[in-house]
């Protein structure tokens, strides 16, 4: 599975020193740590869908970290961040953790701080990836439905009885019976609360 | 029988004849005439009693004594009048002479005397007789009308003023009359439409109709109108006329004519200047008075001084107590000591105060009164102008002094907080790396086993970054240090110019000024300080800023290469531009144009700039704001 791949912890910050100094004490922890000096650069050499975190100077040389980070929510790129600044303001730090970030530390920062933000976010990226990867799964299932079993699906979780679909469909009681238990199988639902959940993740809407 | 009635008859004819020389005696005595009768065969001659009367003499009988007569004819008169009687008996022509006589009193008398010679048969003269007047009283009416005349036609002349009649008789033009019309009085008086044709035009209709009012009613006039000259004056003529009725008939018309030129042209100045000044004072609201402060007597105010207390000029005898009493009640002690202490002093005076207008506005007056010591205490002439505008004006320009005083203060502390923010940033950068490669450093000796050689090199980075943190405070230290060799290395100079627009961007914003570059395209790396050429972009960027921080305006910061590999970066602002009288002045240390510059920016940039072999000037700018300039070595250039 993707999600197995290990984690690296990617570093923005044009100034070398402290780029330099960061990778290291990621590494000393034993995490996998990738540096850049613009976020451009980041952007040309980050495999997509690479699991990790994202450590981001928020003053850099073209595009500020505040800047980057919009941009990489437009371009749909889900990564956790973690802003660092030599001169960090309150209204900065809000619009940054606004916009999704893990965590603001102000340079100099204390490196337990940093280490636990990083934890924190690559926790999230855990679950993130987790996610998306069950999501892709139920997705294939129902994919694999036919269109009448999925007409089923929609009304055996919107709470209808048998007998209620066969009127609403126009089938029989025994046919309805046959699709729902195909249903269950092909998603590998255990029980009806079982595949409610699944349709939830799925955000399929109870349409009537 | 016949005898008493001859004797009758005779005594009849006698007393007729007393009678009758009786009336003749009464008659030349009412008449002042006398008579004489001169016999010329016996050279007697006799003079009734009035002619003796008349030379003041007593009458007297028998011939009189014509050596005596002789003197008492006046010794001018004296030869003529012997010599007229002379001719007389030698001609057919009657004596008929004035002469004057001298009284034995002195008085000298005029009498006209008439002669005329009685002849024979053959011719010869036997007798004069002829009869002498006394005229004096006659003779002195008619000097007295004539002089009457002379000085009327000579006041007329004086007044410039002409008269005339119109009636039955004929139509009468005085000699000035003629003099003001131009008009020669060998002509005679001109016929109405003649008249008329010399009454200027735009007058002419109005005056053709007064004449035939006159004569249709029979009424008088006085109108003033101008007449065109035969020369081609224009002239004003005030014409003044009056009917003349006896026994209720119309008998005609007379009357004068001045010429009022003058007075009309000055009268037109004075209401033209008069204009002028009404003018004057509306436009400046100042108004004109003279009066007497003490009696409360006005003498002048003009328009404009009433209108200024809101009062109507049109509205009748505003009291100097009623102006006083419009001071505003918070001014009127003040003025009241100030005013009365002058008038006291008889000193002048320029006093500010408040008034209440009726419609309860309230304006600031200036008053400035002038005391002539010549002239009686308490008589003032002056001038009074309302001030509000100015004063408010006054009020707000020191408002917005005070506010600009406190902007200035506002943003000199914003910028000193945006330069220590830009300097901590540089110092934190190398203190976080150092503090984090210490950390780093024990974490790796804290390894089972440790790791030596990363603990040695995060040790060893943290050293570095500490020893970067300790050369920007050396470096921003030498700056203030004479003679400390600046520290070179290759130095991006867009990277720095990127740097320091982020730096002074929200100044930039709040000023509405727009910060564009024009960058060469290649990346041209300096041997410089960074520092110090970051400090060189500083002080130039906000110069411009400042520059503009009223108008707002584009701040471009372009840099090119010039054809020696001099890297010349330009940074222009669109701001009040250069002192025109120092243009290299403004590079020397103190000179300052600012109130709270210290004149050490531009001198510090010229000896940065001039360390690393550069140069920096100024120019102005075509349209507004000025240039200024530095060159820097380039990377290829420094190789060289």
């Amino acid at each position: 599975m993707k999600s197995a791949a290990v984690p690296t912890v990617f570093i923005i910050d044009d100034d070398r020193g402290m780029r330099q100094a960061i990778q290291d004490l990621v590494e000393s922890v034993g995490l996998r740590a990738e540096s850049f000096p613009t976020g451009e650069e980041f952007l040309r050499m980050r495999p997509a869908g690479r699991p990790g975190c994202l450590v981001l100077d928020v003053r850099l040389p073209q595009m500020s970290g505040l800047d980057f980070q919009h941009r990489l929510v437009e371009t749909g790129m889900q990564i956790p961040i973690i802003f660092i600044t030599a001169h960090g303001d309150i209204p900065m730090s809000v619009r940054a953790l606004k916009s999704g970030a893990v965590e603001f530390l102000t340079k100099p920062f204390r490196d337990q701080d940093l280490l636990d933000a990083i934890q924190q976010a690559l926790q999230r990226d855990r679950a993130a990836q987790e996610q998306q990867a069950e999501i892709h799964d139920l997705q294939e299932r129902y994919g694999e439905l036919t269109a009448r079993e999925q007409q089923v699906m929609a009304l055996v979780v919107s709470g209808m009885q048998n007998k209620q679909i066969a009127s609403e469909i126009g089938a029989s009681e025994a046919t309805v019976k046959i699709h729902r238990g195909n249903v269950m199988r092909k998603m590998q639902a255990g029980s009806v609360v079982d595949l409610v959940r699944m349709a939830d993740k799925l955000k399929l809407s109870l349409r009537k | 029988m016949a005898d008493e009635d001859l004797q009758k008859t005779l005594e009849e004819l006698s007393r007729d004849l007393q009678e009758s020389k009786a009336r003749l005696e009464e008659a030349q005595r009412i008449a002042h005439v006398g008579h004489y009768y001169w016999n010329l065969i016996e050279n007697r001659v006799i003079w009734s009693d009035e002619l003796y009367r008349i030379y003041g003499l007593s009458p007297q009988e028998g011939p009189i004594d014509m050596a005596m007569v002789r003197e008492m004819i006046h010794p001018e008169d004296r030869e003529f009048v012997f010599r007229t009687a002379e001719e007389a008996l030698h001609s057919e022509v009657r004596a008929d002479i004035e002469h004057r006589v001298v009284r034995t009193d002195g008085e000298v008398r005029t009498v006209h005397a008439l002669g005329t010679v009685k002849r024979d048969a053959s011719g010869r003269p036997y007798e004069m007789f002829g009869t002498v007047q006394d005229i004096t009283d006659r003779k002195r009416a008619e000097e007295t009308l004539q002089q009457t005349q002379v000085y009327l036609r000579e006041g007329q002349r004086l007044a410039h003023m002409g008269s005339w009649a119109f009636n039955d008789l004929g139509h009468y033009w005085s000699d000035e009359l003629y003099e003001i019309f131009g008009l020669d009085p060998e002509n005679g008086v001109p016929a109405i439409e003649q008249y008329l044709a010399f009454i200027h035009p735009e007058d002419r209709a109005s005056m053709a109709e007064t004449i035939q009012i006159m004569y249709q009613q029979h009424a008088g006039c006085d109108v003033t109108k101008r007449i065109v000259r035969p020369d081609g004056q224009l002239r004003y003529v005030r014409c003044v006329a009056i009917p003349v009725i006896e026994q209720g008939v119309f008998k005609g018309l007379r009357g004068s004519a001045i010429d009022v030129t003058e007075q009309e042209l000055l009268t037109q100045e004075l209401r033209r200047q008069q204009a002028y000044l009404a003018e004057a004072q509306s436009l400046t609201h100042v108004g004109s008075w003279a009066c007497n402060f003490l009696t409360g007597k006005i003498f002048h105010l003009s328009d404009e001084a009433l209108r200024l207390y809101g009062f109507d000029p049109d509205s009748p005898g505003i009291s100097f107590e009623r102006l006083y009493n419009a001071t505003h009640p918070e001014d009127e002690p003040a003025l009241r000591e100030q005013f009365f202490g002058a008038i006291n002093a008889r000193k002048d005076y320029d006093l500010e105060y408040r008034i209440y207008r009726p419609d309860g506005a309230i304006r600031c007056l200036r008053s400035l009164g002038h005391h002539d010591p010549a002239q009686e205490i308490g008589e003032y002439v002056g001038i009074t102008m309302d001030i509000t505008e100015r004063k408010r004006a006054e009020e707000e320009h020191e408002k917005l002094r005070q506010l600009e005083a406190d902007l200035a203060h506002i943003n000199r502390v914003n910028m000193m907080g945006e330069l220590a923010a830009a300097l901590a940033h540089e110092i934190k950068q190398p203190i976080a790396a150092s503090i984090t490669s210490a950390n780093t450093c024990l974490r790796w000796l804290a390894h089972d086993p440790p790791n030596l050689e990363r603990a040695r090199a995060a040790a060893t980075r943290s050293e570095r970054e500490g020893n970067r943190a300790a050369d920007v405070i050396n470096r921003l230290r030498s700056f203030y240090k004479k003679g400390s060799p600046p520290k070179r290395e290759m130095v991006d100079v867009k990277e720095i110019i990127q740097e320091m627009t982020a730096l002074f961007m929200t100044e930039a914003v709040r000023h509405s000024i727009k910060i564009h570059s024009e960058l060469h395209e290649d990346r041209p790396h300096v041997l410089a300080d960074r520092v110090q050429l970051q400090q060189v972009f500083m002080n130039l960027m906000l110069n411009a800023i400042e520059a503009m921080r009223e108008t707002g305006g584009k701040l471009t910061i372009s840099s090119r290469l010039s054809p020696d590999g001099q890297l010349i970066v330009s940074i222009s602002d669109m701001g009040v531009g250069l002192p025109a009288e120092s243009a290299e002045q403004i590079f020397e240390a103190f000179h300052t144009t600012k109130p709270q510059g210290t004149g050490m920016g531009l001198a510090i940039t010229r000896s940065i700039v001039e360390a690393h072999g550069g140069r920096v000037w100024a120019t102005a700018n075509p349209g507004a704001g000025a240039t200024f300039h530095f060159t820097l070595p380039t990377k290829a250039e420094a190789r060289a």
